[in-house]
């Protein structure tokens, strides 16, 4: 906004329209002209932003002051801009029509320089609140499509369900921590450590690349939350932080139908060489969610005994496995049939787990 | 707007001053003292008048009240910034008539009286303007 102020003034009289703009300018703004309503509403629409009051007279030719002042406050663009009627003493009535038709005040002839200086200032002062009114509108405007950028930007990096997280009202209260029972499910594949030696960057990353679609397509299908990829590792869990009933089997069906799509994948890899198995493990149990790591970087993650025991049954698993922890085999046998696996030996865990794997859905 | 009260007297001349000096004083001091800005003025006033006074003879010899309005609005509205006060209170007579779509005989009579006021107050202002040139 410019620091210099600009007046239009209108009056038929030419005596009049220079003795007015003369005080104006001894005030310090700069004065535009009209002899009649239809040269100060083309000047006004020529230069609505930059104008910051009228000066206007009721009685001129071709258009007179209550219309060139219904037209300036039936406009949109230039309602806001102040006008003080400049009126004789003995036409008072006439004043008051102009206040009811939305001019902002009055001044009578002939103008006395310290009244029109109050006058103009009060007026000044409300147009200029008006304006940074509508800047202060303009920066909430540009901060929100910052932030919806944003949002659109954060949603690539992140589950859909952590972006949504973080900009709901509750967002800060579930990063900040909290327990709930969840259903974690790892997959990985066999035999990627050898291939990744072998292979060309460019076709390692194009494998991954098929593999990260596949397997991402079926995790938003089932409502899953990503919680890292590390290579061709994928931890996904369930009820958190949408509340899932049915989370233990979403996630069987998820495996299962990353299973059947996995079986065309690899078979076209296999058509260029490359031996790779699909395998996967699934417990249920309590952890801690919440927001994980250091200032600068964090991600949203869930700790506890539950990650680590999906997490060995996912190692554990041969190709083409899924493997359930008794407690989530317990949860789906309404909808799974699977086979035991007999009691695994788990890396940290003191006692051995009884373990089954999914043969096919019901 | 003002009382369009209907008069069949014209405007008694002898209450009302042709000139008054200080309403110019006041304009001067307005502009912060600028005496030649309020000299010029009065040039560009006694240029302007002249086209309003015939517009007002014109639309009272056509018995055309609507035309009457505004040139002596204008008229009356510029006379009184400049203190030419006689003249002013004639335009807003005929002003008033004009408004009262009727032009009646104290109408008339003021139409008539106008080119005196008007030469009485052109003659004032000239000596207003000489006497600030000599001070």
């Amino acid at each position: 906004m410019s620091e210099v102020r600009i007046a239009l003034v209108v009056d038929d009289s030419r005596v009049n329209r220079l003795v007015l703009t003369r005080q104006l300018r001894a005030l310090g703004l700069e004065v535009l002209e009209a002899e009649n309503g239809i040269e100060a509403l083309d000047l006004v629409r020529a230069h609505a932003s930059a104008i910051d009051v009228v000066l206007l007279d009721v009685i001129m030719p071709e258009l007179d002051g209550y219309d060139t002042l219904a037209t300036l406050k039936a406009d949109d663009a230039t309602r806001h801009i102040p006008v003080i009627i400049v009126s004789g003493v003995e036409e008072l009535d006439s004043v008051v029509r102009c206040i009811e038709l939305g001019a902002t005040d009055y001044l009578t002839k002939p103008i006395n320089a310290r009244v029109l200086e109050a006058r103009l200032n009060a007026s000044l002062a409300a147009k200029r609140l008006r304006d940074l009114e509508l800047e202060h509108i303009e920066q909430q405007r540009r901060l929100t499509e910052t932030i919806d950028r944003q949002k659109t930007e954060l949603s690539r990096f992140l589950s859909p369900q952590i972006s949504a997280l973080i900009s709901s009202p509750e967002g800060e209260q579930l990063l900040a921590g909290h327990r709930r029972m969840i259903t974690v499910a790892f997959c990985d594949l066999r035999g990627f450590t050898s291939f990744a030696e072998q292979a060309d960057p460019e076709e390692m990353l194009g494998v991954l690349g098929e593999y990260h679609r596949m397997i991402g397509e079926s995790i938003v299908r089932h409502g899953g939350t990503l919680e890292h990829f590390a290579g061709d590792g994928v931890m996904v869990f369930f009820n958190d932080p949408i509340v899932q009933e049915d989370h233990v089997e979403r996630a069987v069906r998820m495996a299962v139908e990353m299973r059947s799509r996995f079986e065309d994948l690899g078979a076209g890899w296999r058509k260029r060489g490359y031996e790779l198995g699909f395998g996967i493990g699934i417990a249920v149990g309590y952890a801690t969610l919440g927001r994980i790591g250091f200032e600068g970087r964090h991600d949203y993650g869930a700790i506890g005994n539950v990650v680590i025991l999906a997490s060995r049954l996912s190692s554990q698993a041969a190709a083409n496995q899924i493997l359930l922890s008794q407690r989530a085999a317990g949860m789906v046998e309404e909808i799974v049939d699977v086979e035991s696996v007999g009691e695994l030996q788990i890396k940290g865990l003191s006692r051995p787990v009884s373990a089954s794997n999914v043969l096919v859905l019901r | 707007m003002e009382q369009c009260t209907r008069r069949d007297k014209p405007m008694n001349e002898l209450e009302t001053p042709v000139l008054d000096a200080a309403v110019l004083e006041e304009l001067a001091k307005s502009v912060g003292g600028d005496r030649e800005f309020v000299v010029d003025l009065i040039g560009t006033y006694l240029d302007d008048t002249e086209g309003q006074i015939a517009a007002i003879e014109a639309a009272v010899a056509a018995d055309d009240p609507a035309a009457l309005v505004r040139p002596a609005h204008t008229l009356k509205s510029s006379s009184a910034t400049l203190g030419a006060k006689r003249l002013a209170e004639r335009a807003r007579a005929l002003e008033i008539a004009g408004r009262s779509e009727r032009i009646d005989d104290g109408a008339r009579v003021d139409a008539e009286q106008l080119a005196q006021d008007w030469r009485e107050a052109k003659t004032a202002l000239q000596e207003w303007m000489a006497r600030s040139d000599t001070s």
